[in-house]
C-alpha cells in the first residue's frame, strides 16, 4: 500500500501525533480500512465523514472476545450509537493504549461501565456488567448479593451509587488495572 | 384541565436500561429540576463536543470544567494534548488555541515544553525497547492465555531467579575469581590436573578433582595480590557480603513493592467486590479459549466469595459446645502435626548420622549413602504437605484460610528441615587436622543443589509425563479415573525454587561457582516445568489469591536469605573458635576477623576511629533506639490518618444527605408554588364556568 503521504497530509499526521498515544501508521489506517473496503476512502486529505456502523467495528479480533464491545464502541462515538468515524476509531485505540495514562483510562472506564448513561454505576448497571462478566451463570440472587456488596464497599457519599469520583478512587488503588485495560492493536 | 408536568425528565435513557423499583425514590430525587443546576452535577456532566468548536476564550473556560478535562483550567491547558478526555476534532481545537498561545508564551517557555515532551518520549522508547529485550516473553504469554495469570506468575518468579543468580556469577567472577587467575594462587598449591583416583562420580560427590577444583572454597588461596587491603582473601570475603547484601535489597525493594500495592486495595483485599467486577477482565485477552478460562476464574472467585459469606454466616452461629469441641479438634490436630514435623527432624538426623560416617562402602551404596540427607530431605518435603492439606481440611476453616493455614505449615516445614540439616552438620564433631571443613559443607551444599535438581527432573518425566500418558491412552481405565486430571500447583512449585534459592545462598561462601550451577539448573527448570505445564497439565479454574501473589513469593525468599544469613555468621563464629582450618583464603590463624582486623589497620587513623566506632556497641544502641522512635512517629502519622479519612468519610456522607434533604424540600416548595399558580389561574375560568352554567 502506498505511504502515509498519500492517505493524509502532513499537517493531519502532525496533528494525530501529539493527540494520540498510538503512532498513526498505514496500518492503522489499513485496519480501518479492511473493516469496509467500499465504504472507506483510501485518501482522508480531505476529510471525509464516513463512518463505520457498530457491527463491523465489533467483530475486529481485538475486540471480539471482549464481554463489553459493544459499550466501548458506543462510549467512543459521538452520537452514542457506535458508529465510528475514522478519528474515532484512533482515539479508541490511543486511550487503549499501553501509553495513555491512568485517569484518561479511568475517565473512559466510567464511561464504559455506565450502561443507562446516567454519569452513575448504579445497581443495574453493575448486574448488567456481572452478567457479561460471568456469561450470566451465577443465579439472579447471587448477583443481586454481589452487587449490593459491591457498592457497599466503593461508595462513599451513601448515595447507593458510584459516582465517578469513588469509581476513580477505587481504581487509584488497584495496582494492575493499567496493564487490564488495554488493547494492543 | 390540562395537567401541566411539574418535573422534566431531563436525561434519556436507553433501552439497555431498566427501571428499579428498589431506588425509585431516589430516581425521583435525581430528576428534579434543581438539581441539574447544582455546580457538582454541572461538573461531571459529559462535554458535548460540538461546544469546544466554539474558539476563544469561552472554550477555554469550558475546558476547564469538570474531571472530564481533568480539574482547573490551569491544569488543563498544560497537560498534554493526549491526556484531555475529548474527541479528536476537540483536541484539534485545542490545540489551535495552545498555538495561539504559544506566540504569547516566549521562546524559552516553549523551548522547555518540547525538550520535556522529547524526554518523556525517549523514556517511553527506552522502557519499551528494555521490555522487549526480556526473554521467554512469548512462552510466558501463552502460559497465561492457557493458564491464568498465576501460572504466569510462577515462571515471571522463576525468570526473576535466573536474573539474580546472573547477577551472583558476575559478582563472583569479578570479586573471586578474577583476581585468582590474573593474580595466581599461593606457592604451595598444585596446580589443576586430573589424577588417578578421579572419577566421573566426582561430579555427583564434589569430591577428588572437583574439590581441588575452583568449584570449592579450598581452591582459593592468597595469591601474588597480597597487600594489606587489597588481598584476594578480603575480596573473597568482600565479593560473598555484597551478593548477599545486593540481593536482600533486591528482595526487600520487590516485596515492599508488591505489599504496597496490596495494602492498598484495603485491609479485605480478598474480598474486595467492586475491584473484581470493575477491573475484572482483561482487555487484552484475544482468544476465545483465554477468555473462557478468565470467565471461569471471575465466577470461580466469586462462588468463592459467596462459600466465604455463607461460612462465616455459620461460623457465627456456633454454640459453645461446638466452639469448645472445635478448639479441641484444632489443638489435637496442630499437636499432630508438631510430631509429624519432629519425626520429619528426627529422620533426617538419623540420615545425616549415617552418611557423614560412612566410609569404604562399594562405590554404588556409597553414592546412596552420600546422598541419603538430600534424598531424605525431599522425601519428607514431597510427601508431609499432601498430609497437611488433608488434615486442615478436618479443622473446619474457610477455603481460603485452609489453603493459608497449609502454605505456612508446608514453608515452615521446607525452610526448618533444610536448617536442622545444616545445623547438624556444623556441630558435628569430626574434626581431622588436614581435613578440610569448608569444602565439606560445600559438598553438602552442591549435593543438595544436584538433587534437587534431580528430583525436578525425574518428577516430571516419571510421574507427571507417564500420568498424562496413562490417561491419554486408556482414558477409562481404573488407574486413570483414580488418578484424575494433573493441576499446576503453584504454590509447592514455588516452594521448590525458594528452596534452591536458598540452598545456592547458604553455599555461595563454600562453593563460589553455586549460582552458576544455579543459573543452569534453572533455565533447565524453566524448560522442563515449561513442557510439564503445557503438555501434561489441565488449567485449574480456581485461584486462590494468597498462593499466587508475588509479595508472597519474596516474602519466602527474605525468609530464605535471613537463613542463610544466620547459617554464615554462625559458621564464621565457629571458625574464629576453632582457628585451624588448613584450606582455602582463610587458613589457620588468618582468619576472616584477623585479614579484616590488618585492612582497617592499615586506614589512615580517622578512619580506623570512625569505623572502629561504627562497629562498637556505643553506635549500635543509639542506632536502634532512633529507628525504634522513628517507626512509631510513623505509625502514629499512620493513624492520625486513618482518623482523618474516617472523619472525611462521614463527612461526604452527612453532606450528601444534606444536599437530598435541601433538593427534595426546594422541589416540595416548587410543587406547593406551581400548585397555587394553577389554582389562581383557574378560579377566574372556574368561576366563568359556574356563572354560565
Amino acid at each position: 500500500m502506498g505511504n502515509k503521504q498519500t492517505i493524509f497530509t502532513d499537517e493531519q499526521l502532525d496533528a494525530y501525533q501529539v493527540s494520540l498515544f498510538v503512532r498513526l501508521s498505514s496500518r492503522l489506517h489499513g485496519r480501518y480500512h479492511e473493516l469496509a473496503p467500499h465504504l472507506v476512502p483510501m485518501d482522508y486529505t480531505n476529510e471525509p465523514d464516513c463512518k463505520l456502523p457498530l457491527a463491523l467495528i465489533v467483530n475486529m479480533p481485538e475486540l471480539k472476545e471482549n464481554p463489553f464491545r459493544n459499550r466501548i464502541v458506543e462510549s467512543f462515538s459521538e452520537d452514542g450509537q457506535g458508529n465510528l468515524s475514522f478519528n474515532e476509531f484512533v482515539d479508541m485505540f490511543s486511550v487503549l493504549s499501553e501509553m495513555a495514562p491512568r485517569e484518561l483510562k479511568a475517565i473512559y472506564a466510567f464511561k464504559i461501565y455506565d450502561f443507562n448513561v446516567d454519569n452513575y454505576l448504579c445497581k443495574e448497571d453493575l448486574e448488567k456488567t456481572l452478567n457479561k462478566l460471568t456469561k450470566e451463570e451465577l443465579t439472579p440472587e447471587e448477583v443481586e448479593l454481589v452487587c449490593e456488596k459491591a457498592i457497599e464497599e466503593a461508595d462513599l457519599d451513601g448515595d447507593n451509587k458510584l459516582s465517578f469520583a469513588d469509581f476513580e478512587n477505587m481504581i487509584s488503588r488497584a495496582p494492575d488495572f493499567l496493564s487490564t485495560f488495554h488493547i494492543r492493536i | 384541565m390540562e395537567e401541566q408536568k411539574s418535573v422534566n425528565f431531563m436525561r434519556l435513557l436507553s433501552e439497555e436500561s431498566t427501571q428499579s423499583t428498589v431506588s425509585s425514590d431516589s430516581c425521583e430525587y435525581y430528576q428534579m429540576e434543581i438539581f441539574d443546576l447544582l455546580p457538582s452535577v454541572q461538573a461531571s456532566r459529559p462535554e458535548p463536543s460540538r461546544s469546544v468548536e466554539q474558539g476563544g476564550a469561552e472554550s477555554q473556560a469550558r475546558l476547564g470544567h469538570g474531571p472530564l478535562s481533568q480539574g482547573p483550567r490551569d491544569k488543563a491547558s498544560t497537560q498534554p494534548l493526549r491526556n484531555l478526555a475529548l474527541c479528536m476534532q476537540g483536541k484539534r481545537a485545542a490545540r489551535d488555541m495552545r498555538k495561539m498561545q504559544i506566540s504569547s508564551i516566549g521562546f524559552w517557555k516553549s523551548w522547555r515544553q518540547s525538550q520535556s515532551t522529547n524526554m518523556k518520549r525517549l523514556w517511553e522508547q527506552m522502557g519499551s525497547a528494555v521490555a522487549g529485550l526480556l526473554p521467554w516473553r512469548h512462552t510466558l504469554h501463552r502460559i497465561e492465555g492457557r493458564f491464568g495469570v498465576g501460572v504466569k506468575a510462577y515462571f515471571v518468579f522463576l525468570r526473576y531467579l535466573v536474573f539474580l543468580n546472573l547477577l551472583h556469577c558476575a559478582l563472583t567472577a569479578g570479586f573471586i575469581l578474577g583476581p585468582t587467575l590474573v593474580y595466581g594462587r599461593g606457592n604451595d598449591s598444585k596446580p589443576l590436573t586430573f589424577e588417578s583416583n578421579d572419577s566421573v562420580l566426582d561430579f555427583f560427590l564434589g569430591s577428588g578433582y572437583l574439590d581441588r577444583s575452583p568449584v570449592f572454597f579450598g581452591y582459593y588461596t592468597r595469591g601474588s595480590l597480597d597487600q594489606k587491603c587489597l588481598n584476594t582473601p578480603l575480596l573473597y570475603f568482600i565479593g560473598i557480603l555484597t551478593i548477599l547484601f545486593l540481593s536482600l535489597i533486591m528482595v526487600v525493594r520487590r516485596t515492599t513493592v508488591g505489599y504496597k500495592h496490596t495494602q492498598m486495595l484495603g485491609k479485605r483485599y480478598s474480598t474486595n467486590l467492586c475491584y473484581k467486577i470493575l477491573c475484572g477482565w482483561d482487555f487484552t485477552i484475544q482468544d476465545p479459549a483465554g477468555a473462557v478460562l478468565k470467565q471461569s476464574f471471575i465466577r470461580n472467585d466469586l462462588r468463592l466469595f459467596l462459600e466465604e459469606q455463607s461460612f462465616s454466616l455459620r461460623e457465627a452461629q456456633r454454640t459453645l459446645g461446638q466452639k469448645v469441641r472445635l478448639c479441641l479438634l484444632r489443638l489435637a490436630l496442630n499437636l499432630m502435626v508438631l510430631s509429624l514435623l519432629g519425626g520429619a527432624f528426627y529422620f533426617i538426623y538419623f540420615s545425616t548420622e549415617i552418611s557423614l560416617h560412612e566410609d569404604g562402602h562399594h562405590w554404588l551404596l556409597s553414592l546412596f549413602l552420600q546422598y541419603l540427607p538430600p534424598m531424605t530431605i525431599t522425601f519428607v518435603n514431597l510427601v508431609l504437605p499432601h498430609i497437611f492439606r488433608k488434615i486442615s481440611s478436618f479443622e473446619d476453616y474457610s477455603v481460603t484460610t485452609q489453603v493459608n493455614v497449609t502454605l505456612v505449615r508446608s514453608i515452615f516445614l521446607k525452610l526448618a528441615s533444610l536448617g536442622i540439616y545444616l545445623f547438624f552438620i556444623l556441630t558435628n564433631t569430626k574434626n581431622e587436622q588436614h581435613h578440610c571443613r569448608e569444602n565439606q559443607f560445600g559438598r553438602e551444599m552442591y549435593k543438595l543443589c544436584i538433587f534437587n535438581f534431580l528430583a525436578t527432573f525425574s518428577s516430571v518425566f516419571l510421574l507427571n509425563f507417564p500420568r498424562k500418558l496413562v490417561q491419554e491412552w486408556y482414558p477409562s481405565s481404573a488407574v486413570a479415573r483414580r488418578l484424575g486430571k494433573q493441576h499446576f500447583l503453584i504454590p509447592f512449585n514455588v516452594l521448590d525454587l525458594v528452596y534452591g534459592q536458598t540452598v545456592s545462598w547458604v553455599g555461595v561462601y563454600y562453593c563460589p561457582l553455586l549460582p552458576l550451577i544455579g543459573t543452569v539448573t534453572l533455565v533447565a527448570t524453566f524448560y522442563i516445568k515449561k513442557f510439564s505445564v503445557l503438555r501434561c497439565c489441565v488449567a485449574e479454574h480456581r485461584m486462590f489469591r494468597a498462593s499466587s501473589s508475588s509479595v508472597f513469593f519474596h516474602f519466602m525468599l527474605l525468609l530464605g536469605l535471613l537463613l542463610a544469613g544466620v547459617t554464615l555468621g554462625f559458621n564464621l563464629r565457629q571458625q574464629e573458635d576453632r582457628n585451624t582450618s588448613p584450606c582455602g583464603p582463610f587458613p589457620g590463624d588468618q582468619t576472616v576477623l584477623k585479614v579484616t582486623e590488618t585492612c582497617v589497620g592499615s586506614l589512615p587513623s580517622m578512619v580506623q576511629t570512625i569505623l572502629r566506632y561504627l562497629a562498637s556497641e556505643a553506635f549500635a544502641l543509639p542506632l536502634i533506639l532512633a529507628e525504634i522512635i522513628i517507626l512509631t512517629s510513623y505509625v502514629s502519622r499512620g493513624r492520625a490518618n486513618q482518623k482523618a479519612i474516617d472523619r472525611l468519610k462521614d463527612m461526604l456522607v452527612m453532606s450528601s444527605s444534606d444536599k437530598v434533604f435541601l433538593v427534595r424540600q426546594h422541589a416540595t416548595l416548587l410543587r406547593g408554588q406551581r400548585k397555587r399558580q394553577r389554582v389562581a389561574q383557574d378560579a377566574p375560568v372556574l368561576q366563568q364556568r359556574d356563572a354560565s352554567s
